[in-house]
């Protein structure tokens, strides 16, 4: 199971769209992938334990520094394909670059 | 994939707005009060809404949809200072700025909102995502004239019917 990590301001509706929606198109791309949705307040070096893609949607300014890939995924907000495919392919190109699993 | 229309309606034909308000700050606090009175959000909604669209934005740009297209925001706050899932539409006569939601550096000049309140984030459907795709599917000319129009009962039915 590939896990990542994507937040927003509320945690409610943003992050859970990112959420619903990187999983079920890495699940039709053949990848076993959890997406933990979160506010932006609780990202830390401990929320971000063993997260291996981190899927920021705005940019967040963050007082530490992340040390696995990350990608940016607001784009996918949006609900058109062609947006939201460039998000999916960088996700699994990064997916098979560093041998997730 | 489900995000199915959820069989209850998403809107409240009292809680549609057209605002002449000039600020952000002066259309938040008079949707905000009038939510509050009717029992919709909590006292501190309107401070926390306020808060977290200062630190998060919500601006959508549409002219990436179609350069026709006037921007619009989606207002929203934590699940705890809401008592119910519902979406509520504010046609905003004079365009405010807010702040793009994918990128908060740009500035964004909104004339529509669709303020989410969401009380379930877990729950049935995601909100954020039946929104765009209202926007997505709604065909161009009807959706221009649904953005443009200052009545409060055809914005209402056009949601009834086409969200």
């Amino acid at each position: 199971m590939i896990k990542m990590l994507t937040a927003c301001g509320a945690g409610v509706n943003s992050s859970h769209q990112i959420k619903d929606a990187v999983e079920a198109e890495m699940k039709k791309r053949g990848y076993q992938v959890s997406v933990e949705a979160i506010q932006i307040k609780d990202l830390n070096p401990e929320t971000m334990k063993g997260v291996q893609i981190f899927l920021p949607i705005n940019k967040p300014d963050l007082s530490f520094d992340v040390t696995v890939p990350e990608i940016d995924a607001g784009a996918i907000l949006y609900r058109m394909p062609a947006m939201a495919a460039p998000v999916y392919d960088k996700i699994e190109d990064t997916i098979k670059k560093n041998h997730l699993s | 994939m489900s995000d199915k229309v959820a069989e209850t309606s998403l809107f409240d034909r009292d809680t549609v707005y057209v605002s002449e308000a000039t600020s952000r700050a002066d259309v938040f606090k008079a949707v905000a009060d009038d939510l509050y009175k009717k029992g919709h959000v909590t006292e501190d909604f309107l401070k926390n809404l306020n808060e977290r669209e200062d630190k998060y934005p919500t601006g959508i740009d549409l002219s990436v949809v179609s350069p026709e297209y006037p921007n619009v925001a989606i207002p929203h706050t934590e699940a705890e200072f809401v008592k119910e899932r519902k979406v509520v539409p504010i046609k905003l006569k004079n365009p405010i700025s807010f702040n793009n939601m994918i990128d908060p550096s740009q500035k964004l000049e909104v004339s529509f909102l669709f303020m989410i309140l969401n009380n379930d984030p877990e729950g049935q459907s995601n909100v954020l995502a039946q929104i765009m795709d209202f926007i997505n599917k709604t065909p161009r000319n009807q959706l221009l004239t649904f953005f443009k129009s200052t009545s409060e009962d055809a914005i209402y039915s056009f949601l009834q019917s086409k969200f």
